[in-house]
């Protein structure tokens, strides 16, 4: 039995199915991410976990406790909001050993608990202040804090990072890890943003309109996307119109050239139109050297991006990207000239058609 | 599964008999001036007393006044503290803060002691004693228009729009009336009609100034008129309500005035 | 001799920055001074003043014989009671039609009776009350025709302190739920997930959390109620006719020139109800500078 358990959990709002049927074990001291569009459910399971939405059906299990219909004061759970959400009248230090404080500890007990979280968020300066008196980020860390004085069985955050600005937000995502992996806290993160997921997690759950698209380490769900809406939500995809040439060994067609890859084509006769899809920086120029999948390309467009140079190019109608790193010494064709790209046969995904 | 909310309703039904009874009670009264049967007769006889539409045109017409000039005084100043002297808003918002402090009969005490007498005896005169009137209006009128304007500014972007308006080739004149002050007729307006709602039926300016105005003459008719003064308690209801009904409508919400005319 | 040579340098840039700004604001200020400075310092001036024109202190001495202290007792005792109990009647309203989970339409419909209960003051709403309450009044009559109950048997008289102060509430509690509204909507609902979540119930929550934030905004408004109830004449005189000595109409009648008979005395009345809506207004702001800085996010 897993530390904590979704079975079959099912939401409505009225007519609409916020969630539908989602399933999901986490191990005590897992991270997990719900990464998704908003919309897509992710933030309703979170706080169907908290407590704070009852589902329609199905089983909420925490520890072994089915948590399911219990009200969120009895689930032991911590929370971080969006918004901090910090109680504007008291001090930092007052807002971390509120729980304790609600739970009736001894005024020791809560100064000692309240003094190791601000050593935790390296916050010890801080427990007079107010939350008005703090930036941003450093509101969210004592909201942090708050949530994991009361040590709670399950870490709930949701969307934390997303009122921050983009420096602070990668500073304060390395230190959320950090501490997780030091109190070895069993942790849900809810995010649109696919950087943290990928960065922060144990295992990605990928969401779409209130359904789970795909469970994986954030290596899997990047290498190896099982459907189209993971393929696209997380990086940057290309897809291209392909026929089947033959099926049997995997070969297609793109633009009159021939193309390998190295994933089953079941279910696909020769002749069918199919889309593939590749990541743009599994492709790269063609040296001389023949390789399995070399496509004759025009240049469309340069972007430079900083760390890396983006080629947008066509064959036939297709148009797609794809990535260089940067370097002084590159030395890039120009728009409207004509190049050879290559790709390995893994590279070539081949999607489930809707 | 949400429980009914049983206290709420009974406090909102609470409130709303505070709210209605004492209107209930006067509607109620306006109707009896003749024994056992309901009539509109009050009503009738108010309306067609010529006081009664002396004193309200003066009112009304003073009420206009009062709006003119306060608009005017309020709108281009805040609008100039916005764009260039942005220091002195507190200064400007502790002048019409003065208004609370000072009511409205302290207010007219202090006016009477000074325009009553040389060198500024403005009341010796019937055209300087209506100035009077007006200029103690817009005092109390000031804070809510004030701040209602210093919203609206606040709302758009004073200095970008002017700069914009600048590039284009616009003089002050254009800036001011086709630019500034049609993004802020819903605030004008609102205050509009609130000082409306005030000095309609004010009473203790108008009675120490000696204007033949609707509010004394309304509280005259108190003394006599028991069942006509009832109704024309009905009648001054009925323009608050349009006149917060038109604040509604311009979307600002209602507000309410403090140590105005009470 | 050296720092006064030394001293122009820095405010020379400034100098030359000198422009006609300033004169935007000229009319604003002329108008402050003569119709709003000029009244009130004359005021201030006449206090400290004998019949002679000369200076003394005189006449803030004379604020303690008995019926001026009493006049301010009066008003002080109206003031505290209907900023008391319609602040307190105006929260729950509010709190009732914003937090009690009734529908949204409720809300709106309060918030506009409120917008024009509370500007609906002054003669009218006396005569509203005396029609209502009045010895042939309708609520009066109700009673009796209903429940036997003689209002006019208990002593109770429309003319009095208990139906000013209920006179009084009529404007005072919708001016509560109007300014305390936007308090209530700046209760965040994550406050209260947030206390839940660490175990707070709710009457923990509410007790912990959104009363002692809601707290200076209530304290605040009604400080607003005070100065309110406290600086109103004309509901006053037209409900009694004048009779009643609160410090406002015993100013009114000093203005007609029927009591005191000391000029310098009516302006130390003045200015020192001049001073209690000073001082009520400063805490006002105080309280109101700090719930700002608690809801600013």
């Amino acid at each position: 039995m897993s530390f904590l358990e979704l079975n079959n959990v099912r939401k409505t709002f009225g007519q609409t199915d916020a969630v539908r049927a989602f399933n999901l074990q986490v191990e005590r001291g897992e991270f997990v991410s719900f990464l998704g569009p908003s919309g897509c459910g992710k933030t309703t399971t979170l706080r169907m976990i908290a407590g704070f939405e009852l589902p329609t059906s199905g089983a909420i299990v925490i520890n072994g406790d089915d948590v399911t219909y219990k009200p969120p004061q009895k689930r032991n759970t911590g929370m971080v909001f969006q918004s901090y959400a910090l109680f504007p009248n008291m001090t930092v230090g007052d807002n971390i050993g509120f729980g304790l404080k609600i739970a009736g500890e001894p005024k020791s007990a809560i100064q000692k608990r309240v003094d190791e979280m601000l050593a935790i968020i390296k916050m010890e300066k801080f427990g007079a202040r107010y939350p008005y008196q703090l930036s941003g980020g450093q509101q969210q860390r004592v909201a942090l804090a708050r949530a994991i004085a009361i040590r709670p069985q399950v870490l709930l955050l949701d969307e934390p990072l997303s009122a921050l600005d983009a420096k602070i937000r990668v500073s304060l995502r390395q230190e959320i890890r950090a501490i997780q992996q030091k109190l070895g806290i069993t942790t849900i993160y809810v995010t649109h943003d696919q950087e943290e997921a990928l960065s922060l997690s144990d295992r990605v759950v990928v969401m779409n309109d209130g359904r789970i698209e795909q469970v994986g380490t954030p290596f899997e769900i990047y290498n190896f996307p099982t459907t189209e809406f993971a393929a696209q939500f997380v990086g940057t995809l290309n897809t291209i119109q392909a026929t089947v040439r033959d099926a049997a060994r995997g070969a297609l067609i793109v633009a009159n050239q021939e193309i390998t890859t190295s994933q089953k084509l079941d279910g696909l006769r020769n002749g069918d139109a199919h889309s593939i899809a590749i990541r743009p920086e599994r492709v790269s120029f063609a040296a001389d050297g023949k390789k399995p999948n070399v496509l004759n390309v025009r240049i469309e467009n340069i972007t430079f991006l900083g760390s890396i140079v983006r080629v947008q190019v066509s064959a036939g109608e297709n148009i797609f990207y794809m990535d260089t790193f940067n370097n002084p010494f590159l030395s890039l064709p120009k728009i409207g000239d004509h190049a050879e790209v290559t790709f390995s046969k893994e590279a070539v995904l081949v999607l489930k058609n809707k | 599964m949400k429980k009914f909310p049983i206290w709420s309703w009974l406090m909102i039904l609470l409130g709303f008999t505070y709210f209605l009874l004492p209107l209930i009670g006067t509607l109620d009264f306006s109707l009896r001036i003749l024994k056992d049967q309901l009539s509109l007769d009050a009503y009738v006889n108010v309306l067609n007393a010529v006081r009664f539409q002396n004193t309200f045109t003066y009112s009304f017409t003073m009420a206009l006044w009062t709006i003119v000039a306060c608009t005017l005084l309020v709108a281009p100043t805040a609008y100039w503290v916005h764009l260039k002297l942005p220091h002195l808003r507190p200064v400007i918002e502790f002048i019409t803060l003065l208004t609370f402090v000072v009511p409205a009969i302290l207010l007219v005490f202090g006016l009477i002691r000074i325009y009553s007498r040389p060198p500024l005896s403005l009341m010796e005169s019937e055209i300087g004693s209506d100035f009077l009137l007006v200029m103690g209006y817009v005092s109390l009128a000031l804070p809510y228009m004030y701040r209602a304007v210093d919203n609206g500014l606040r709302a758009i972007d004073v200095r970008t729009l002017t700069e914009a308006a600048q590039s284009l080739g616009a003089g002050w004149r254009i800036i001011l009336f086709s630019v500034i002050f049609p993004n802020l007729r819903a605030a004008l307006l609102s205050g509009a009609f609130l000082t409306f709602a005030t000095v309609i039926g004010e009473f203790t300016i108008a009675t120490f100034l000696a204007r033949p105005a609707f509010g004394p003459y309304m509280a005259n008719l108190g003394q006599t008129r028991p069942y006509e003064s009832t109704a024309l308690t009905i009648i001054s209801l009925a323009l608050t309500w349009a006149s917060i009904g038109m604040i509604q409508l311009l979307g600002r919400g209602a507000q309410g005035q403090l140590v105005g005319t009470r | 001799m050296q720092t006064t040579t030394t001293l122009p340098a820095p405010s020379a840039p400034r100098a030359r920055a000198f422009s006609f700004a300033w004169l935007g604001v000229v009319p604003f200020f002329l108008f402050a001074i003569l119709f709003l400075i000029l009244p009130s310092g004359i005021l201030l001036i006449g206090s400290v003043q004998n019949a002679r024109g000369e200076f003394t202190l005189e006449n803030f001495g004379g604020l303690f014989q008995e019926s001026i202290a009493n006049s301010y007792i009066l008003s002080l005792q109206l003031s505290v009671t209907t900023a008391v109990v319609g602040g307190i009647f105006g929260f729950l309203l509010a709190y009732a039609a914003i937090l009690g989970g009734l529908p949204r339409s409720v809300r709106t419909t309060l918030l506009t009776f409120s917008g024009v209960a509370s500007n609906f003051a002054g003669v009218p709403l006396a005569f509203a009350f005396i029609a209502t309450l009045g010895r042939l009044g309708f609520v009066t009559v109700l009673l009796k025709d209903l429940l036997g109950f003689d209002l006019n048997q208990t002593g109770f008289s429309v003319f009095g302190f208990l139906s000013l102060t209920l006179t009084y509430i009529y404007f005072q509690f919708p001016l509560m739920v109007l300014i305390i509204a936007p308090a209530l909507d700046g209760l965040k609902k994550e406050w209260r997930e947030a206390a839940e979540n660490l175990g707070a119930s709710a009457w923990q929550y509410w007790r912990i959390v959104a009363f002692p934030v809601l707290l200076p905004s209530i304290l605040g408004t009604m400080i607003l109620l005070f100065s309110n109830a406290f600086g109103a004449v004309a509901t006053a005189y037209a409900l009694t006719g004048g009779n009643f000595p609160l410090a406002t109409i015993l100013i009114f009648r000093q203005i007609r020139g029927e009591v005191l008979g000391n000029p310098g005395l009516g302006y130390a009345v003045a200015v020192g109800m001049v001073i209690i809506m000073g001082g009520s207004l400063a805490i006002y702001y105080f309280l109101q500078r700090k719930t700002e800085r608690w809801l600013k996010q």
